[in-house]
Parts: structure tokens; C-alpha cells; sequence
């Protein structure tokens, strides 16, 4: 029984490769565009606002799984002859949905900025730009890593959904080696046990380091939560929590 | 590509119904895990050593395991010890398993988050132990939880989509099936996220409001 699962493990190792590789492309691309969503959220016209604020609402008000089957089935139909492979599809729906959730405490933690900050950059003169380059966004960055923190986590967790369209992904490949070895039990337990060892000291990190933020004053904003899909007033919210 | 939503119209009752579904699996599971996680947040404050440890287990491993790999070693895990549950009860047994770490947390925060001043104001208010007990210790407690509670729920409806990977015929799975019977991908996803999005929106407002009525002093 264990011989039968060591011939297995490379399986098993293979599929967690795989999730390690959809993790790295969903967490960079997914934070380049929620960077771009909340700063969208602070502009001055409000139509961006407005797109910015129904991208988020939209994205975080229905499941992963509908985005992923959406990204699988029928993004592929708006360009003519083009196939997706489940990796592209499943990287495409993992960042656009880790995305809004990034948007959200991007926008939290520019908001966590004191308003006189905002006001002493336009003071000296300084455009958007300028302004959340030097001044705005260094203070921002700060805070922002706890809540970035448990969004990665959360989403190295969903990422296991990204099987459903047919990704040999860690869940997955443990699906498979379970079936063959008829051992389906110990195989879940190995596959769980790969994403406990992955998250637990990422969530760690992350409440260690809140909590040294917290001691040192800092406001660190709290995680966008599912009540928030209507927290609307799409204004430019800066430095409201001073 | 073009946009029909004619061919939907005769699958509308089963997408209702598929939602119903989902609506239903929801409320249960909650309902039982915020039980769960009721007794798992008294075994995690408790004085004895061991059931702490149990607690604190639960929930950590729990928060750190997909609930698709919960759901899986339940539905196909547990058939090596000849236990063969069907799609239905392998799906609550999981959302109750997930909601009940959860809500254990969320519990945690929000009654450690009453100040301790409030009990001492009551005690100088010659308050007695029950009275203490309801107004310095419960209504602060699940004014601060409430949120958090509904937030937990509204995420639970849209983690219920993940049961329709073991063919429990709930909104996902329905659409599935829809999209095989009609080709009509595009509108039939499309359709699936509204309801879902209605439905979630509907639940965020409701939490909004009530908030608001329920904890106004």
C-alpha cells in the first residue's frame, strides 16, 4: 500500500509544480491589476471610478467557479479560432477574481493614507502621478502586505477549483493517483497536507506582521469582505479613516 | 457569435430550481456550522488544555485546506471505509466542516473585541451575573459578529458552487448541463453569474439593513 504511493508521489509532486507555476502568474498579474483598480478608484473622473467600482462589486459577488468555467467556455468564442488551453484559462479567471479583491484593499490602504498628505502633495504642485508615486504609495505599500497576505492565501486555496476545467493541478493530480491506487483517502490527505504546509506559515506571516504594524500605529486595512459588494459612494475616498 | 437568449427560456424553471438548491445547501450548512463553530470557539476558550488543542487543530487545518479537498476526501475518501454518502450529505458534511472553523474565528474576534471595561461598568452598575452576562457580554458580542456572520454566509452561497463538481444538482451543475443542451455558452454562463450576483447583492443589502435596524444605539 505506501510502495504504491511512493510510485505515485512524482504525480503528486508534478501537480503541485503546476499549482506553484498558476499561483505565481494569477498573484502577479492579479496584483498588477488590482494595483491598477484601486488607483483607478482614487481618480478624478468618475467614470473610471465608476468602471473600477463595478469590476470589483461584479467579480466578488459570484463564484470562482462560474469565472473559471466563463474564462474555459466562453471567452474563447469573442476571438474567432482561438483555443485556450486550461492553463491560460485558469490563470485568466484566477487573476481577474484575486484581482478585485486586491483592487478593494489597494483602495483601503490609499485610504489609510492621512488626508494631509494628499493635500500637501497637491500643494506643492504635484500631479496624479507625482503624487501617488512619492507620496501617496510608499505610505500605502506598508499596509497593504497583511491583507495582501490573506488574499494570496485564500487564493492558493481556490486555485484547487481550477481542476474543474480540467488543469492537472496539485487537487487534481490527487484525484487521479487516488482513483488508480484506489486509495483515495490517503491520497486527499497527502494533497491537503501540501496546501496546510503552504498556508499556515503564510498566514502566520501575515498576522505577525499586522500586529507589528499595528504596534508601531499603523491603520491596516481589513480585508475586502462580501458585505462590501455595495459599499458604494464611488468617490474619491482619500484619507477618510484619520 | 451572436447574443439569443430565446433558447434559455424553456431552462429557466431548472436554473430556479438549481438555485433553490443552492439557497437551501447554504442555509443548512450554516446553520449547522455556525453551531459547530459555536462549540468549537467554547473548546477554544475553554480551561482544559486538550480541548483547546482539538479546537485550535480544527480550525487551522480547516482554514488552510481548500474545501474542494474537504468535499473530495468526504465524497470519495471516506468510500474506502465502505461509507458511501450521497452528493447531498457530502456536500453539507463539507460546507458544515468549512463554515464551522470559520465561524469559530469570527466568534473569537468579535467577543474578544468587547471591552472589558463595559463588565466592570456593569458590575459598578450593580448589575447581577445574568444581566451582565446579556447586556456586557452578549448584545456588544454579536453586534460586532453580525457582520462578519452575514459576510460568512454570503461567501458560503458562493462557495456552494463548488458541489456541482460532485454532480449535486445545484445551480452550477444545472448550467453546466444547460450550456451542454443548448451550445449557448455565452448566455448561459452569463445568466448563472447574474443570478448569482443578484442573489449575493440581495444578501449584502439585507446585512446593510439590518445592521443598521437591529444594532441602532
Amino acid at each position: 500500500m505506501v510502495g504504491d504511493f511512493v510510485q505515485f508521489l512524482p504525480a503528486l509532486a508534478k501537480g503541485a509544480g503546476t499549482t506553484a507555476i498558476l499561483c505565481i502568474i494569477a498573484a502577479v498579474a492579479g496584483s498588477l491589476l488590482g494595483l491598477v483598480i484601486g488607483l483607478m478608484r482614487s481618480s478624478s473622473w468618475a467614470v473610471v471610478r465608476w468602471i473600477s467600482a463595478i469590476f470589483t462589486n461584479f467579480l466578488r459577488g459570484i463564484p470562482l467557479l462560474i469565472i473559471l468555467l466563463f474564462t474555459y467556455f466562453a471567452l474563447p468564442l469573442l476571438i474567432p479560432g482561438a483555443i485556450f488551453s486550461q492553463m491560460v484559462s485558469g490563470a485568466i479567471g484566477l487573476t481577474l477574481f484575486v484581482s478585485a479583491y486586491i483592487g478593494e484593499v489597494v483602495r483601503g490602504s490609499i485610504e489609510s493614507v492621512p488626508k494631509g498628505q494628499f493635500e500637501a502633495a497637491e500643494a506643492l504642485g504635484m500631479n496624479f502621478a507625482q503624487k501617488f508615486r512619492y507620496v501617496i504609495m510608499p505610505q500605502a505599500m506598508r499596509v497593504i502586505v497583511p491583507p495582501w497576505v490573506g488574499i494570496i492565501l485564500a487564493m492558493i486555496k481556490d486555485s484547487s477549483l481550477v481542476s474543474v476545467i480540467g488543469l492537472v493541478e496539485l487537487t487534481q493530480a490527487g484525484k487521479i493517483v487516488g482513483t488508480s491506487t484506489m486509495e483515495p483517502l490517503v491520497a486527499f490527505v497527502l494533497v491537503g497536507a501540501v496546501y496546510f504546509v503552504i498556508c499556515y506559515p503564510l498566514g502566520h506571516f501575515g498576522r505577525w506582521y499586522e500586529k507589528r504594524l499595528k504596534a508601531s500605529g499603523f491603520n491596516v486595512p481589513h480585508q475586502a469582505t462580501a458585505t462590501d459588494i455595495l459599499d458604494e459612494e464611488p468617490g474619491p475616498r482619500v484619507g477618510g479613516n484619520q | 457569435m451572436t447574443w439569443y437568449l430565446g433558447d434559455l427560456i424553456p431552462y429557466m424553471p431548472l436554473l430556479l430550481q438549481g438555485l433553490w438548491i443552492s439557497i437551501y445547501i447554504s442555509v443548512l450548512s450554516f446553520v449547522f456550522g455556525s453551531v459547530l463553530g459555536l462549540f468549537a470557539y467554547l473548546a477554544k476558550a475553554s480551561r482544559w488544555r486538550v480541548l483547546r488543542g482539538i479546537s485550535g487543530a480544527y480550525i487551522e487545518v480547516v482554514r488552510n485546506v481548500p474545501l474542494l479537498v474537504v468535499l473530495y476526501l468526504i465524497y470519495f475518501g471516506l468510500t474506502q471505509f465502505g461509507v458511501n454518502l450521497d452528493p447531498l450529505w457530502s456536500t453539507l458534511i463539507a460546507l458544515t466542516i468549512n463554515n464551522g472553523a470559520y465561524v469559530a474565528e469570527i466568534l473569537r474576534a468579535g467577543f474578544e473585541a468587547v471591552p472589558k471595561g463595559l463588565r466592570e461598568a456593569a458590575h459598578a452598575l450593580g448589575m447581577n451575573s445574568a444581566q451582565t452576562f446579556r447586556y456586557a457580554i452578549l448584545v456588544p458580542g454579536i453586534r460586532n459578529v453580525f457582520p462578519a456572520m452575514t459576510n460568512q454566509f454570503i461567501l458560503l452561497f458562493l462557495f456552494s458552487s463548488v458541489a456541482s463538481v460532485i454532480a449535486l444538482p445545484e445551480l452550477t451543475n444545472q448550467l453546466l448541463r444547460v450550456n451542454s443542451e443548448t451550445l449557448r455558452t455565452f448566455e448561459v454562463f452569463t445568466v448563472g453569474a447574474l443570478l448569482y450576483y443578484v442573489v449575493s447583492s440581495v444578501l449584502a443589502i439585507g446585512s446593510r439593513l439590518g445592521e443598521k435596524r437591529l444594532f441602532r444605539w
